[in-house]
């Protein structure tokens, strides 16, 4: 009986290796009215697969635009060369001082606060490369390069010839991540590099720095780029992009407030007892009404009697405030928060109004001239609200969210793939074309220990 | 007997039993009746009754006890919609079981034992796929045991009804969308014994020698899961955000009411036709209760909302020769699954099943009969609650086998 049990069980097995399987077609992409066999993206440190505070090997080959280009494999696309720092490197950024000191990327790891307390945050690794990374140009062993993505760059500065160039540097044209990939160190521009390669297709997705670079000084140095000087710069890129009659994307810059980097500190995390705002109010003559509870933090204002105030609720702190000067040195209470810390509502007004502005250019310049329109902003929003995306429900919280990488600015895998996705959506409804999506499933989202 | 009990330890063992027909619901009772289609609840013709018709067991001509096995193969494919990405299922064989017995007491009086898989599914996908935050596996298996009494009240009526106990387990596993240094994703857990009771009742009219009627109604059974255990494997960071605890949870498996009509056309064929009113309705919520719950490990709520359902089910049985039998049968299966909650556990679609299958009568003691049943599925679907969006393609295949013995 055993046996005729087992010799059943092994031809019921048997039975089901022959069984035939269900099949389903895969829908073969139609490619439109698309050429994609060279396409070349232009944009910032979102484009170049920058994240975690710095460009690295891994989150360049996920950057948006790589994606792109091995679902464009799927209607022609051809080879995507992407300027990769080593895989070895911990990763490259660059810190202050001049030349600029080198920072490596952001890993989650225990760290141990001035207060004692130990918890999970993001770590910057030990850098592995110095400045002279950067003097070391791959143009000619490795490129010319599909992802024109440049770390730092403003609208106006894809046009510019010599960004590459050092001595650019007191002008503020002068990028080390452009010069490691420039087909020519002291002239050459990316839009120029860009259209050398004779693309057949194109993304444009610049101008968050021209608002950004603002923003991450808290407003406190740096400038937004005019509005005029902002369209001339598309006008220039789109003209010279198109004048061969390649088809493009273009996509709007997000909305501040859809960033982790400004929204993850809370205006009222100064957390007191009551014995603790007894003695800040002494110390203060009771100016801030300092009471139990969650207060306001106390930042620098010129404008206000004493030259601080309580920050309002509608105002932004920045990620790299130091949280231990906050938590052990009264900072935000006795000391208050210096400007370059926080985006008050005079900044994030003016933040908000030249986004507006570049963002309707950016939608009549994809109208005027056939681009494809990628609403980014509004694709943050939802993230900000949470995306649910085959049972993994996505949004905007720092970490936890599992979009944004440990800088709070760029997007990690997971975040890029939904975001190509929405080119991809945007440029199959532009053009008639069926590209697949990318399974969004197969990108990670934050790594813990 | 000790050799049949063997058998159906080992069966035991290499459980589960697969998904088929609606829902999660197995309609694999009986050989003759699968091979008929699913019909047979006016058709006394073995101890599968037990499950088919209580009422109509006191009907049966001899004492008898039969051991049936449905190996189950199935099939699946999905593809995500917009995307050119398919994935297989690797679901393992499953061998659903029936074991009845019927004994008569005195002419009128008979008691029958039926032991069988009504419901129960494993469903597991390829390693790393599309929906794999929503399910890698889900394995459901409930044996019911079923003593009954079945009383003829005369040459054209029959009553009877057995009380049914469930028990049985289930196991839902998936991996969650956090990742380790090493690249590995966490996975969940949750799996428990369930059990629960109910009812099987049924009537039997047999007004002429040609034509009879039965009517049934099983009894809903809730399923409960009072203390099963969730296991979390996730990064050490996060140990404490998902600590391995237990869970409750409840799963309705729905009441059945049948109708069924048998005609002797001639001596050689006999049609039996059955309807079914599923009361899937019950299902409306899948709840995990845990008992330690954290910011992140909180209890879930998922929609199901399965409308009640019908199914109909048709079959011939011809005579060949007075040993051999020659069946037919097809049924058509209305999904309870509205649009919109289609899940991977369960990708169940309105279907037309074709079936098949032959008896042979050994001596006066043994018969065995076989059947095979195919069945088709494809639906698309949005679920509502996961996003997952795609289509859904599974074959089903069960060949079935059962010996009958008679004293």
């Amino acid at each position: 009986m055993r046996l005729s049990t087992k010799s059943f069980i092994t031809v019921t097995a048997l039975g089901a290796l022959v069984a035939c399987k269900p099949k389903l077609k895969e829908p073969s992409p139609d490619k439109g009215s698309l050429d994609v066999s060279r396409y070349v993206s232009i944009g910032n440190s979102i484009t170049s697969g920058y994240a975690d505070g710095a460009l690295y090997y891994d989150g360049q080959k996920v950057s948006y635009a790589a994606l792109i280009a091995e679902q464009f494999k799927t209607i022609g696309g051809g080879d995507f060369k992407i300027p990769y720092v080593p895989q070895s490197s911990a990763g490259v950024a660059l810190g202050g001082g001049f030349p600029p000191a080198v920072t490596a990327r952001f890993s989650l790891q225990y760290a141990t606060d001035c207060l004692g307390a130990t918890s999970l945050m993001p770590v910057a690794l030990s850098p592995t490369e110095n400045f002279s990374f950067f003097g070391n140009n791959i143009y000619a062993s490795q490129g010319p390069f599909n992802n024109m993505g440049v770390p730092g760059a403003r609208s106006f500065h894809v046009a510019y010839k010599g960004f590459g160039n050092f001595f650019n540097a007191s002008t503020g044209n002068y990028n080390p991540f452009y010069q490691r990939m420039a087909s020519n160190v002291t002239s050459s521009s990316i839009l120029g590099d860009a259209e050398a390669q004779n693309p057949t297709f194109f993304s444009v997705f610049i101008g968050n720095n021209d608002v950004l670079g603002y923003a991450l000084s808290g407003g406190a140095s740096d400038s937004i780029t005019s509005y005029n000087h902002f369209c001339a710069s598309i006008d220039t890129i789109i003209e010279h992009l198109t004048k061969n009659g390649a088809k493009g994307v273009i996509g709007n810059i997000p909305d501040v407030t859809t960033i982790p980097h400004f929204t993850t500190i809370p205006y009222n995390g100064l957390t007191l007892t009551q014995a603790q705002a007894d003695q800040l109010n002494a110390t203060t003559s009771g100016i801030f009404g300092f009471h139990a509870g969650p207060n306001a933090f106390i930042i620098e204002d010129a404008s206000a009697p004493v030259g601080a105030r309580p920050m309002k609720a509608d105002e932004l702190l920045l990620l790299e405030l130091p949280l231990d000067s906050v938590k052990c040195h009264y900072m935000g209470a006795l000391t208050p928060i210096p400007n370059r810390y926080v985006l008050t509502e005079n900044e994030i007004a003016a933040i908000r109004s030249a986004t507006n502005a570049f963002n309707g250019k950016i939608y009549l310049t994809a109208k005027a001239k056939g681009l494809a329109f990628v609403d980014v902003n509004r694709f943050m929003q939802n993230a900000k609200a949470g995306i649910v995306y085959n049972g993994v429900t996505v949004n905007a919280e720092f970490v936890k969210g599992g979009a944004f990488s440990l800088d709070g600015i760029h997007l990690n895998p997971l975040g890029n793939a939904m975001l190509a996705n929405e080119f991809i959506k945007a440029i199959n409804l532009e053009f008639g074309s069926t590209i697949p999506w990318v399974d969004v499933t197969k990108y990670r989202g934050t790594i813990f220990p | 007997m000790t050799q049949l009990n063997k058998l159906i330890a080992t069966l035991l063992l290499s459980s589960p039993a697969m998904l088929l027909a609606q829902g999660f619901q197995v309609n694999l009772q009986g050989q003759k009746q699968q091979a008929m289609g699913g019909a047979g609840t006016a058709l006394p013709q073995d101890a599968a009754t037990v499950f088919f018709n209580p009422g109509a067991i006191s009907f049966l001509k001899q004492n008898q006890f039969t051991l049936g096995v449905s190996p189950t193969i199935a099939k699946g494919v999905f593809l995500e919609d917009n995307t050119n990405v398919l994935s297989q299922t690797k679901s393992p064989v499953s061998y659903p079981f029936t074991y009845y017995g019927a004994y008569a007491i005195n002419e009128k009086l008979k008691v029958g034992l039926g032991a069988y898989t009504p419901f129960g599914s494993t469903m597991k996908w390829e390693n790393g796929w599309s929906g794999r935050f929503a399910l890698t596996k889900l394995q459901l298996f409930a044996v019911f045991i079923q003593p009954t009494l079945s009383y003829k009240i005369n040459e054209k009526w029959g009553i009877g009804g057995g009380f049914v106990y469930a028990t049985g387990k289930v196991n839902l596993q998936k991996d969650l969308p956090i990742i380790d240094n090493s690249g590995n994703y966490a996975t969940a857990s949750l799996s428990g014994n369930a059990n629960g009771f109910g009812g099987n009742f049924g009537i039997y009219y047999k007004p002429t020698e040609k034509l009879s009627f039965g009517l049934t109604y099983r009894t809903q059974v809730n399923m409960k899961v009072n203390s099963g255990k969730a296991t979390f494997n996730v990064p050490s960071s996060l140990a404490d955000q998902f600590p391995n605890t237990t869970f409750k949870s409840s799963l309705p498996l729905p009441q059945v009411l049948t109708l069924g009509i048998a005609y002797k056309a001639t001596d050689k064929l006999t049609l039996a036709f059955d309807a079914n009113f599923v009361g899937w309705k019950a299902y409306k919520k899948l709840e995990f209760d845990y008992k330690d719950t954290t910011a992140t490990l909180q209890n879930t709520i998922s929609e199901r909302n399965y409308k009640n359902t019908y199914s109909f089910r048709l079959g011939g049985q011809y005579m060949v020769t007075e040993k051999f039998a020659a069946r037919l049968g097809l049924s058509y299966l209305i999904t309870p699954i509205q649009s919109g909650y289609v899940t991977p556990e369960v990708p169940d679609a309105t279907r037309l099943n074709f079936t098949g299958g032959l008896g042979y009568k050994v001596n006066d003691h043994f018969t065995v009969d076989a059947s095979f049943t195919f069945e088709n599925l494809k639906r698309s679907d949005k679920n509502k609650e996961t996003n997952l969006m795609g289509t859904y393609k599974t074959y089903i295949y069960v060949p079935g086998i059962s010996v009958i013995y008679n004293f």
